[in-house]
């Protein structure tokens, strides 16, 4: 099923990095579409804009950043979001995602992707302030769900039903990380499935997969191996709920050769077509999302 | 008790425990993270789970931090790590971003303010070679990330009547930085390799001009009167007064003609100079 603006499938991507740089140059590998990090292209006149501009050339990409802090305090970043919109008008992105989460506050920028409380007052707050950014950039958003590591007293919301709600009442779009889901599921105790059941299918306009580090006790998101049989088999339940949607494959740390990566996003493009084969009809329409003022 | 503190004192209280470099109850107990909730009512912000309480849930994004804080600054400062060591170097990046953590949706501007925390401080090792190799990784950074202006063609160059060089000014490139050191931080940091892990340091003063040719970072050592002479350009004097201001008044005899036609030949061709202006209006 589409998604609600049209944003075409993409195939199978996996993220630009400048370790690939020289083999994508060279090789103009038949890879579907890359997703770059925003904030690396932002500031720099250098090679990496060089390599930017020629691959984008040849490839479709999509944005995707690490710093907007949408859930923040702060008052929302203009300088950054002009920066940002240039980039995109610059390569064409197709969609611009980033995360729901904060990343400082007073003027200070942690760098790392923080819990929201999932409270009315956030989801207010969050919902305004997606409203400005999407107006600034003249184009909807996608907002992925973050891995955590802890969860506040404070929340009343089930993060799934605060995401569905975020997206439907600011109208932006969802990038639905499975492995996020895996991750944040072991370390809550909620069910990774009915996570995925409460994520609005016409809203999702993106799928990451990714690997993880497992400590026993929780599971860091650490983007540094292969993905594993679970968030596989979790992978093909979203596809089974969610249709074909464009799915990237991140590894951004002990990063292998080009090939190896490619091959990791390939395995999903061969289990999408082993489920299409499997003629697996979609699960019935949940009903409708609750508003936040309920 | 406060489960509630409202959405601005949550994000306050878990910033200001992350940032703070203690243990989890010393953070809960700063007076940065008790402006936002009391220390009494911190483990009730944070719900434990079944294999971690609440301050080790906390702990996971705190330890994170200041990793996270290292491997950045060691991606734009390698060869300060190299000669620190991983301890020293992690030891540097604490104190350093207690003093100035990150106000910047990049990491990549993280380092800006490294050489002169360094400068402040008492009780580094070898901390003037320190000082020297950081202001060195620090101008690099810089210049990979300065704006491209394509160098002169040979044929821009040929354009200019010989008598207009007197009163031409050469403009340097936007990746372009000239920098003088106290120790030969340049040839150290290139001598670094498995053969030779920790090569000798003795102070001599050194001078050095970075910059990108194709988009690859160079650099090129300096005698002290080619860096005179491309200061003096890069600040806007021309080229009778930069050569006679720098080579007629102060190096004669030592500095020669032909010092001066293979610095210009080896300057052309590594691309230093993005424009000419020849006398007050016409640019080549």
């Amino acid at each position: 099923m589409a998604n609600r603006w049209g944003y075409r499938d993409l195939g199978f991507g996996i993220g630009l990095r400048s370790v690939h740089f020289q083999h994508i140059l060279e090789k103009q590998p038949p890879i579907d579409w890359f997703e770059v990090l925003s904030e690396n292209y932002m500031d720099t006149g250098g090679r990496p804009l060089h390599v930017l501009d020629q691959v984008a050339e040849r490839y479709p990409l999509v944005l995707h950043g690490v710093s907007l802090s949408v859930g923040s305090k702060d008052p929302v970043n203009l300088e950054y979001l002009k920066k940002l919109k240039s980039l995109a008008a610059r390569v064409k992105a197709n969609w611009v995602s980033d995360h729901l989460c904060w990343c400082g506050i007073t003027g200070l920028n942690t760098h790392d992707l923080l819990p929201m409380p999932y409270t009315t007052e956030a989801l207010r707050h969050t919902i305004e302030r997606v409203k400005i950014i999407q107006d600034v950039l003249e184009r909807p958003i996608a907002l992925e769900n973050a891995s955590t590591y802890l969860e506040f007293a404070a929340s009343t919301w089930p993060e799934s039903e605060f995401l569905a709600a975020l997206a439907e009442e600011a109208d932006c779009g969802i990038l639905l990380d499975v492995n996020n889901v895996y991750v944040s599921s072991y370390n809550h105790g909620f069910d990774p499935k009915a996570y995925i059941d409460r994520i609005p299918r016409d809203r999702v306009v993106q799928m990451h997969l990714a690997g993880h580090t497992n400590k026993g006790t929780h599971i860091i998101d650490t983007h540094n191996d292969y993905v594993i049989d679970s968030v596989w088999e979790l992978y093909k339940y979203a596809h089974r709920r969610l249709g074909g949607v464009a799915t990237l494959l991140e590894w951004d740390a002990n990063i292998p050769s080009f090939t190896i990566v490619h091959g990791e996003a390939l395995k999903a493009r061969k289990l999408r077509e082993q489920e299409d084969l499997s003629g697996v009809t979609a699960t019935p329409e949940l009903d409708e999302v609750p508003a936040y003022g309920d | 008790m406060a489960t509630n503190p409202g959405l601005e004192k949550i994000q306050r209280w878990m910033q200001a425990c992350i940032l703070n470099q203690g243990t989890a109850e010393e953070a809960i107990a700063s007076d940065a993270a008790q402006a936002a909730i009391p220390a009494d009512q911190a483990r009730d912000v944070v719900l434990p789970s079944k294999t971690l309480s609440s301050l080790e849930r906390l702990d996971v994004y705190r330890d994170m931090y200041l990793l996270r804080m290292e491997e950045a600054l060691s991606i734009d400062y390698p060869s300060l790590k190299h000669f620190l060591g991983e301890n020293e170097f992690m030891r540097l990046v604490a104190r350093y971003v207690d003093v100035y953590p990150s106000r910047s949706y990049t990491l990549n501007r993280l380092g800006d303010h490294l050489c002169e925390f360094i400068a402040t401080l008492d009780d580094m090792p070898r901390k003037d070679f320190c000082l020297d190799l950081a202001c060195l990784e620090y101008a690099l950074t810089w210049v990979f990330d300065a704006g491209e202006t394509p160098p002169m063609t040979t044929e821009q160059v040929k354009a200019v009547p010989p008598d207009a060089w007197e009163h031409a000014r050469l403009k340097p490139v936007e990746a372009f930085r000239l920098l003088a050191f106290e120790y030969p931080v340049s040839r150290y940091a290139g001598a670094v390799d498995e053969e030779n892990p920790f090569p000798r340091i003795a102070r001599k003063k050194t001078w050095v001009v970075a910059y990108r040719a194709n988009y690859n970072l160079h650099r090129m050592d300096l005698t002290q009167p080619a860096y005179e002479l491309l200061s003096a350009l890069a600040a806007g004097k021309t080229m009778g007064e930069a050569i006679e201001s720098v080579m007629i008044r102060k190096w004669r005899p030592a500095v020669k003609e032909a010092h001066l036609f293979e610095w210009f030949r080896d300057w052309m061709a590594e691309g230093f100079f993005q424009s000419v202006e020849l006398g007050v209006t016409t640019a080549v």
